[in-house]
């Protein structure tokens, strides 16, 4: 069996198990912890509650504009990596194909030319991301391994994504091989680090947010 | 410096401690505190290290252990260890260490000397944590560690056992009736069958007499029926601060018996901003039912007597004017329109500082930080910034409604030779109540 | 020319069909362009090719088709004339040859005999092993035993086709007769695999005679395949090549984007991984290829391509099991069964951390009745 028919034959299955099972064992491992009621006298009905915490879970993808002055150059680095992400991710026509044939369901790609640029753009960012990781006194006190590896994994497949259309490092097949092999391991690792924000950011900022509303506090 | 030896004598068991015994307290007191809640949001961290720039200490001092969530960062260890869902695996595979009390120890500066809880860093987190509730829970952890610092933990014990934090030599039942002989207001005391039970906070009858006559003489002017209770005369928890749950609890308990007792349909919180959070969205929590009073911040209240039109007041003759917004009563506690409500029935020129709102600076003093002393040079430190933005409003009158804030401003008077006077927004309110005669004193 | 042999040089043999030394230049020109040798190289190669004897060929066909033979009689330059009459001496080929039977056999022993250490050994299809050879012999011998024979005293030898090369059709899976390619039979000669199910005809021409031209083996690639013809991959040469880069593709073969020529990627083209001279070369004279055709690469000329799931699923789909193809459906089996799996855990997990809760909880409150 050749690297591309691993990667995307036995890897990628035990990847997807491997993946499903952590995410969903880390989320009902903590959901299901004790749950305190509320018993004091809300300012605001729970619909308002709900209303603000919908509303926070999309304000907070940018700062207020008290925080902008110190946080928007970071804020900005971030989300710029993040948008490239999911545009390479998602408009790239062989990353279409592969989620089709998986879930069965398709859309139309950008042009390559397109997905290039941003797949050179995320890279940089990525790279800006790290410099600042290990160059700021505050992301370096915080960072651990986790910060590193999930930072590691997700260039990874990045670069080998860009190699294997660029054409360079070895065999076309061997680095598509590596490119998928390292998006099993992202799969993999995910569960187990920070990649779970995924899945926490928009739930924790809405319960965040009518918590808050409920309160009548900022949120 | 060690902790232990800062410990008064009075604290014989905490400081006959072993550094085990703390470590055991703080993970006990800590795994009581994990809900699906709280475990979610230490779950959500990014370790984006953006809540520093919301902070003052950090902002002041550039140092990066003031970034808020590090000041939970062996409680989050704690959790990923001991609750988390892969709980097993990470001891099995000894991949996150067990907390030490030498940690715990430098922890209790981060987690005391060095936060307000004034919830600013909730509002900023891209991930919508709420920080500061993190931060409450890890206090209770090391409150059970026996570190909460000896400030708080003797006034926290003293409240809990004579509901004053502190011993007078002359009970603040006498004092308050005295401040009402001083400044020529009755003061209702131990009435029964009253609409509103009033509570003072001791920072008022310590250094605010004032405000207290205003207070009894505002409610006088409103011909609302109400009582003080020598039993539950103290609105401050200071079992909330020293992170003491149970202490929090039974002090609060003292205020709701009393509330029970005179048949209160209305518990008014003076102005002190933390006696609000614990009173108005804690207390509850703790009895364990919902309470069958309602609770209001006295700004709130005149507010609404304003709105309902059995309040008017006069215009304030005041100048330009700046306002402080007590973190815990407007970014926390939602009582954001009614102070601006008050001062605008009374003409105030109102110039809002740089951060105003829910976004404003604390004072620095909050969540007890004002009563511990060793805290003073970075409280200073913190405190620059926001003395910096009152003095760009080039406003004369300063105003705030929480008594603690008015305390650590106060401070800063001598520390810094600043020349602002911060007001009382209550005592303001009593001065120009209309069709009275107003209050020169 | 002096020569000290009873057998003509290629250049007498030329001479001798009418072919001028002026027409064979041009020739060899045209077949070192196709090598992608400067155009110098051709006048060289004709000398060194005119002044060389006729090298001694023997071509087995075992477990195939026949089809690589079929591709191979179709080459155009050189004709197979040209070359099995003017280059080469074909001394055995139980398909072309006139002698049959015990005639043939004698033939190519009398031939491995006569050039032993001399001759190039040509492989056409797999070698089977199982059943100790029985699925394929001739006269009487397995073909696994008329290979390590007939290897012996082989100069080198060519694998023509993606059987004797990669093991091909017989090869895949299950693999009954137990076939194994050339390589995995022979270790101790040259070997030089041109693999493609069939291979471009002037692709194993092209090989056969730089080898004659150089007397040397040429550059190979990691699968021995020499590098002048699979240097490249169908994809990099691609004319549809612009289209994928656009990002437009045939959905299906008969809608807008097949009938305006746009890439088959998503259609199942292995182009990207499978390196051939198809795209330049192309078959039949230089006339097409498949994807000129409309019809995805199968990546023939690659190792294992019958066992890499079906030809019309994209290069990048997952698959697994059995079946190879992957439906939604055996998706959702694999999530759904690790997420039912995962919510067990979880479950536990929260169960046990209450769990521990409740006894600090019990042992906490009954610490504080004993205090008060």
């Amino acid at each position: 069996m050749d690297l591309v028919s691993f990667a995307r034959g036995p890897a990628l299955e035990v990847a997807l198990a491997v993946f499903c099972l952590g995410v969903v064992w880390r989320i009902v491992g903590f959901a299901l912890l004790r749950i305190r009621r509320n018993f004091n006298e809300p300012r605001n009905s729970l619909v308002k509650a709900i209303i603000g915490g919908v509303i926070a879970t999309g304000s907070r993808s940018w700062p207020h504009s008290e925080f902008t002055v110190r946080t928007g150059a970071g804020e900005a680095l971030g989300y710029g990596y993040h948008i490239g992400l999911f545009i390479v991710i998602l408009a790239f026509a062989p990353h279409i194909a592969f989620f089709g044939s998986l879930f069965g369901v398709t859309w139309p790609a950008l042009p390559n030319s397109v997905i290039t640029i941003f797949s050179v753009l995320t890279f940089t960012l990525l790279l800006a991301v790290l410099f600042r990781r290990v160059t700021h006194r505050v992301l370096r006190m915080l960072s651990n391994f986790d910060d590193y590896f999930s930072w590691f994994i997700t260039t990874l497949v990045i670069v080998t994504g860009l190699m294997a259309t660029a054409h360079i490092g070895g065999p076309y097949q061997t680095i598509l091989g590596l490119h998928i092999l390292s998006f099993d391991a992202l799969l993999v690792w995910f569960p187990f680090g920070k990649l779970m924000h995924a899945f926490y950011i928009f739930p924790s900022r809405a319960i965040n947010g009518t918590l808050l509303s409920r309160k009548g506090a900022a949120s | 410096m060690s902790i232990t030896a800062t410990l008064s004598a009075n604290l014989a068991l905490e400081e006959a401690r072993s550094p085990e015994a703390r470590v055991a307290g703080a993970m006990r007191g800590f795994a009581l505190e994990i809900g699906a809640l709280s475990a979610f949001r230490m779950e959500s961290c990014i370790h984006c290290g953006i809540c520093a720039d919301a902070c003052h200490f950090y902002i002041a001092t550039e140092d990066p252990q003031y970034t808020p969530i590090w000041k939970v960062e062996p409680f989050k260890q704690a959790y990923k260890r001991e609750s988390s869902a892969f709980a097993p695996v990470f001891r099995w595979l000894g991949l996150k260490k067990k907390v030490t009390a030498d940690e715990l120890e430098h922890w209790q500066y981060l987690l005391f000397d060095s936060c307000n809880m004034c919830g600013r860093c909730s509002l900023i987190c891209p991930m919508g944590i709420d920080v500061s509730a993190l931060i409450e829970q890890a206090r209770h952890a090391m409150f059970e560690a026996g570190l909460a610092p000896t400030e708080l933990y003797e006034k926290a014990a003293n409240q809990k056992r004579t509901g004053q934090p502190e011993d007078s030599a002359e009970p603040y039942r006498d004092k308050l009736l005295a401040i009402g002989r001083e400044f020529g207001v009755e003061i209702p005391l131990d009435k029964s069958d009253v609409e509103v039970m009033l509570t003072v906070p001791r920072t008022d009858i310590e250094h605010y007499p004032k405000a207290v006559a205003a207070l009894a003489r505002v409610m006088q002017h409103l011909g609302v029926s109400c009582t003080f209770r020598s039993d539950g005369l103290v609105a401050e928890n200071y079992g909330y601060y020293a992170g003491g749950k149970e202490w929090q609890r039974q002090i609060s308990l003292r205020l709701i018996d009393e509330a029970l007792a005179c048949k209160a349909k209305l518990l008014i919180v003076p102005e002190c901003g933390h006696a609000y959070t614990a009173l108005r969205w804690e207390a509850a929590d703790l009895y364990g039912k919902p309470l069958p009073f309602k609770v209001r911040h006295v700004t709130e209240f005149l507010a609404e007597q304003l709105q309902l039109g059995k309040l008017t007041l006069r215009t304030a003759e005041t100048g330009a004017t700046t306002f402080h917004d007590p973190c815990q009563l407007v970014r926390k506690g939602g009582v954001t329109n009614a102070p601006r409500t008050l001062m605008k029935a009374m003409g105030v020129e109102l110039h809002e500082m740089k951060n105003h709102g829910a976004f404003s600076f604390c004072c620095g003093g909050g969540g007890g930080v004002v009563d511990i002393q060793r805290a003073a040079p970075l409280r200073y430190r913190a405190m620059e910034n926001k003395l910096r933005e009152v003095d760009d409003t080039g406003a004369s009158t300063f105003i705030t409604s929480c008594s603690d804030c008015r305390r650590t401003f106060d401070d800063a008077r001598s520390h810094f030779n600043w020349e602002k006077t911060p007001r009382s927004l209550l005592e303001l309110v009593a001065d120009n109540l209309a069709g009275t005669a107003g209050n020169a004193a | 020319m002096a020569h000290y042999h009873d057998q003509p040089t290629i250049g007498e043999m030329l001479e001798r069909h009418g072919v001028s030394r002026r027409t064979f230049i041009k020739y060899c020109t045209a077949m070192a362009s196709a090598l992608a040798l400067p155009p110098l190289a051709g006048r060289a190669m004709a000398e060194q090719l005119r002044a060389a004897l006729r090298p001694s060929v023997i071509y087995l066909s075992f477990q195939e088709c026949t089809g690589c033979l079929e591709s191979l009689i179709r080459s155009f330059s050189p004709s197979i004339e040209n070359l099995i009459f003017d280059v080469i001496s074909l001394d055995y080929d139980d398909t072309l040859m006139a002698a049959a039977g015990a005639q043939a056999e004698m033939a190519r022993d009398k031939a491995m005999k006569d050039n032993y250490g001399k001759y190039v050994l040509v492989i056409d299809g797999s070698v089977p092993t199982g059943a100790n050879g029985a699925y394929c012999a001739l006269g009487g011998k397995s073909a696994v035993d008329i290979l390590r024979e007939a290897a012996k005293g082989a100069a080198a030898i060519v694998c023509v086709g993606t059987c004797s090369s990669f093991g091909g059709v017989p090869f895949a899976d299950p693999n009954p007769t137990q076939a194994w390619p050339v390589s995995d039979i022979v270790s101790d000669k040259p070997i030089v695999n041109v693999s493609g199910c069939p291979p471009i005809p002037e692709v194993i021409t092209g090989t056969l005679l730089q080898f004659i031209s150089t007397g040397k083996v040429p550059d190979l690639d990691e699968y021995r395949r020499p590098k002048v013809f699979f240097g490249n991959t169908i994809h990099d040469r691609c004319y549809r090549r612009p289209f994928y880069d656009q990002g437009k593709f045939a959905k299906s073969f008969d809608d807008e984007g097949a009938r305006n020529g746009w890439c088959l990627f998503e259609l199942g083209c292995k182009g990207p991984t499978t390196y051939n001279a198809c795209a330049t070369t192309k078959w039949n004279g230089g006339t097409s290829f498949p994807i000129e055709s409309g019809h995805p690469c199968l990546g023939c000329s690659e190792p294992n391509f019958w066992d890499k799931g079906s030809f019309y699923s994209a290069l990048s789909a997952p698959r697994w099991g059995k079946a190879g193809e992957v439906s939604p459906g055996d998706v959702l089996k694999v999530v759904g069964g690790a997420a039912a799996v995962g919510a067990a855990l979880g479950v536990a997990s929260a169960g046990l951390s209450r769990l521990r809760q409740r006894h600090i909880e019990k042992s906490t409150t009954n610490n504080e009745a004993k205090e008060s």
